[in-house]
This record gives C-alpha cells, structure tokens and sequence, in this order.
C-alpha cells in the first residue's frame, strides 16, 4: 500500500496553520484568552471572519473556547500540535533519517557489487 | 540517480492523531533484494541504522525468527541507548515484523511490521509500527524526540511552536 495522504481539508492541524491569519490567532491567544471581538480587531477582520478561523482551529484541536458570562472566550489547546511536533521530530524523522541513510548505502553495496563482478 | 530526485514525494507518513498506529513509506533506489538483504546483517544494518551521526555497538544478533539484536545505540551528543530488537516473521524478499524495546523483558516493546514491494527498479518500504495503548505511543514518539537530542518536549510544545508562529509573523 503506498503512503496514505493526509486529508487536504481544513480538519488538518497542518492545513490550519498554514493559513497566516490562523497563525495569527495562535499567536495573538499565546498570551492568554481572548473572546473573539478583541481578536477580530486586533487582526482587522471581520468577527465572521474570525470566528470561521477559530471554528477551523477548534475543529482541529488547537483553540479551545469557554463560556465567561455572555461571551465565550478562546484560549490555546497544545495538544493539536502533537502532530505537527510528531511530523517535526521523533519516531517518524528518526526513521526518515534511517531510511535516507539506508538508501545511500544499498546504492552504494550495489555499485561496489557491480565493480567487482 | 541524482539527489534532487529525492524528495518528498518518495516518502511519506501518516500521523493519525488519537490512534495506537505509526505507518512510514519510503521509496529506496535499489532492488528489493538488495534492500532487504540490508535489513539481515549486521554489517548493513550497523551502516545505516539511526540517524546521521548515530553509531550502533552489537553484542548479538541471531537474525531467524525468535532470535534476537541486542545493541547499544550512541547518539552523536555521546548519549547511548540500550536497544533490543526480536525478529517475529521473516519472509523473504517481502516482509519482516520485529517487536522492538530496550531489553528482552521491556514490557512496552512495540511491534513493527516492514513490507517490501517492487516500485519498477526501486523499492518501496513501508513500516507499520502498531503500539498496544495510545499512550505507549505518545511515549515512545516522546522518547524519539529526546533521541534525536535537543528536542521540545510535549510539556514545552505551545511555547516552542508558537514561538517559531511568532518568528514568521514578525519577520
């Protein structure tokens, strides 16, 4: 079975931050909760606008949002990066990197066995 | 074969988020027999397991099925590893399951299951690596991370991921 794509939708921790608003909101939440008409001026959208960012941001687990009174207030989830840190390093670079070494070394076996034949 | 040839489309990798299962594929330039012969003796497998800079010293390796590697993993910032790999299937040229941990009585070994497949003169690998609990899994992908030196940890990740957000946003 060949390597199964991720999803090309917004329900990916990697298509959400790859739009720059998005960060942005990210950015904006590190120093704490904020509802989302601070962060809709603070970017200069629209609140729609900002809402359908941090809709996309809680779908994928990064944002999480809290009732505070009247309003809801949206505050930053790191567990959603857990695939971007995976991606980033641990098992799967470490044997990307196996793998990047293993392929230098059997063309190399291979030239090695085809010169002394 | 040249090296800009190598890139991302020849490898890829799943991460599915809340599941116990790691499955990486990667297309390697040379036959599968050679490919897998790489993965049989240790005098391959010294040359190329880890990543750059890692060296491995073998006290055994028995490769038949129950048998056993035992070896220790040096990283390049001089830590070593106690690694301990049991080969649980071999069939030849196509697949190899191997249960992994760092000694023979390490109850959070784990299992991967490597497949060979001919990918017209090349070779394409994919590892399966199936953990018994989620959280074994996010164990292990943590003890990577540390392997590969120098890596946040899940307990810093907002810190460090937002922080590289805010890098990009201000530059």
């Amino acid at each position: 079975m060949a390597g199964v794509a991720r999803a090309a939708t917004t329900s990916d921790v990697f298509n959400a931050i790859a739009e720059p608003q998005r960060r942005e909101i990210l950015v904006l939440l590190r120093a704490g909760e904020r509802p989302v008409t601070e962060l809709a001026q603070a970017l200069g959208m629209t609140q729609p606008g900002a809402s359908k960012h941090l809709r996309v941001l809680r779908e994928v687990g990064l944002v999480r949002a809290r009732k505070a009174g009247k309003q809801s207030l949206y505050g930053l989830d790191a567990g959603g990066l857990r695939p971007v840190h995976e991606w980033t390093g641990g098992f799967e670079r470490f044997w990307n990197e196996s793998f990047d070494r293993l392929d230098a070394y059997v063309q190399d076996l291979e030239q090695t066995r085809q010169g002394s034949s | 074969m040249s090296a800009t040839e190598r890139g991302a489309p020849r490898r890829s990798a799943t991460e599915q988020s809340g599941t116990r299962e790691i499955v990486i594929s990667r297309v390697i330039s040379a036959s599968r027999e050679l490919v897998f012969e790489a993965f049989t003796e240790v005098r391959h497998l010294s040359q190329w397991w880890g990543p750059e800079g890692f060296t491995t010293t073998t006290r055994a390796f028995e490769f038949r099925v129950g048998g056993e590697w035992e070896f220790v993993m040096h990283g390049p910032d001089g830590t070593d590893y106690q690694e301990w790999i049991s080969w649980t299937e071999i069939t030849p040229p196509e697949r190899i399951a191997l249960l992994h941990g760092e000694t023979r009585d390490d109850p959070n070994a784990f299992e991967s299951i490597l497949t060979f497949a001919a990918d017209g003169a090349a070779t394409r690998i994919e590892m399966r690596t199936v953990f018994p609990t989620k959280e074994m899994r996010d164990e292990v992908v943590e003890k990577y991370h540390a392997i590969e030196g120098g890596q946040q940890t899940l307990s810093n990740l907002d810190a460090y991921v937002t922080g590289i957000v805010r890098e990009r946003a201000e530059g």
